[in-house]
């Protein structure tokens, strides 16, 4: 039966353990080893919105398993413009690759893909909805900066109320028994309550605050998002609190020595650039796992051999 | 007023389905439903409102002359009135009854209220909802992956 990957929460942490372990398989071998994972296995590449790092990580790590890639990046030039509907854009596509890989503004749509097609569906993000391979990937980064998972103090800043990325982490950590969360953001943005829920009263910590200092000597992680001044109802907010979200390498005086920054990129000002050449700064290391993890993605679903 | 004498108010039907414990009010909501199904068209039905019921206070209750349900009616009824007893009818006597709980799946029942899902913008997706938390009527949209109310959730129109 075919896999697909299209939501976090469809996954059991043996199954995320699984993907782990597979990236760092992949990790330790010599690259010529690797171009022999996939050889003449075909990539269909379907973004119907723009992505760079998501996109060509995903390229990236197809050739690099000795595979090929097809598809599009922009919706524009190609026959959606002209109307054709999802489900026909699939139909077509199946008979051109093995895998598909997709990004859509619409929710669900990776999962409705999978229904229509008889290949394996990796969801690259369905709207606001779920970026499984960000998660699996900010696992693995978790996992090899800090040889661990399990027990670890999270951070997290910012957005949290419409940040996927963070809803789909968060979710995830608990499944591996992280049990503090420290949430930095703005009254205007909290993490919805839902994502707090779980069936065991007293053993999740969510400390929530405006401030990151709070945050910064308690934490393992320190995962830092975008905010979006247009999500923001009344703009004075948004000036208000814009600043005190821009992390600099002196905010980081009192953290623990081995605390890594991520953010799941592109940043705009919220980690200023003098924090890059700190032993905090994981956030470029965290692009290049991106493309292992996807690799072991890949490998997994194709059945590739290693 | 007996229980005996309730059901005399409309005639006992000889074979069909009666459904029975319908809280109060719900009743013309059920049969606007049952109603708007084509195979309901030419059925005989009889409409009982509030009953007196020792269970709910006030009940109503639909007799419908038919020898089968279709069980996506009795999931449309199931949504609207969990709780609500389906009596099978034979020679006059009830033959076999089961209450209706609320599904665990609702398929193609339900509008996703999220304009950004697949199911609200491409019309040929059916849609597909999973309780989540049957005690508060939490569902989730199996497409967005959103929660809501099952409550707030506008029914699709049947055709």
């Amino acid at each position: 039966m075919k896999k697909d990957l299209i939501s976090m929460d469809d996954l059991t942490l043996d199954e995320i353990k699984i993907y782990l372990n597979l990236a760092r398989k992949i990790e330790a071998m010599p690259l010529p080893e690797r171009l022999k994972i996939l050889p003449g296995r075909i990539m269909a590449s379907l973004f119907f919105e723009p992505s760079t790092r998501t996109r060509l990580s995903f390229e990236s790590a197809m050739h690099r398993l000795g595979g090929s890639v097809i598809g599009f990046a922009d919706q524009g030039a190609t026959s959606v413009s002209k109307g054709e509907t999802l489900s026909d854009t699939i139909r077509t596509v199946e008979n051109y690759a093995d895998i598909i890989v997709m990004r859509h503004p619409g929710e669900g749509t990776a999962r409705r893909a999978a229904e229509l097609t008889g290949l394996p569906v990796i969801n690259a993000g369905d709207g606001s909805n779920q970026h499984p391979t960000q998660t699996l990937l900010d696992l693995y980064t978790i996992e090899k900066d800090l040889g661990r998972i399990e027990g670890i103090t999270m951070a997290f800043v910012g957005d949290l109320k419409y940040s996927r990325t963070v809803h789909s982490l968060i979710r995830a950590l608990m499944k591996f028994n992280v049990t503090e969360f420290y949430l930095v953001a703005p009254e205007a943005l909290r993490l919805p309550g839902y994502f707090m829920m779980n069936d065991q009263p007293g053993r999740f910590q969510f400390h929530e605050t405006e401030f990151i200092d709070e945050a910064i000597p308690k934490c393992d992680i320190l995962y830092m998002t975008r905010i979006q001044k247009e999500r923001f109802p009344d703009l004075l907010e948004y000036e208000k609190v814009k600043d005190s979200y821009v992390l600099s390498q002196t905010m980081l005086s009192s953290a623990k020595a081995d605390l890594r920054v991520l953010h799941p990129l592109p940043r705009v000002n919220e980690i200023s650039t003098d924090v890059d050449q700190t032993r905090f700064a994981g956030y470029f290391p965290q692009t290049r796992n991106g493309v292992i993890m996807r690799q072991a993605i890949l490998s997994m679903h194709l059945g590739g051999r290693i | 007023m007996s229980a005996d004498k309730n059901v005399m108010l409309i005639p006992k039907i000889e074979s069909g389905i009666v459904i029975d414990h319908i809280p109060a009010g719900l009743g013309v909501r059920l049969l606007d439903i049952i109603s708007h199904y084509t195979e309901m068209s030419d059925t005989i039905i009889s409409l009982g409102l509030n009953y007196r019921s020792q269970r709910l206070g006030r009940k109503d209750l639909i007799k419908l002359q038919v020898d089968y349900l279709d069980p996506e009616i009795i999931q449309h009824i199931s949504i609207v009135a969990p709780g609500v007893t389906v009596k099978v009818i034979k020679e006059f006597a009830v033959q076999n009854k089961v209450v209706v709980q609320p599904p665990r799946e609702i398929r193609n029942l339900l509008h996703c209220k999220n304009p950004k899902c697949i199911s609200t913008s491409e019309p040929s997706v059916e849609t597909h909802f999973i309780i989540v938390e049957p005690a508060t009527n939490k569902v989730k949209c199996v497409y967005c992956e959103r929660i809501f109310d099952l409550n707030e959730l506008k029914l699709k129109q049947v055709l």
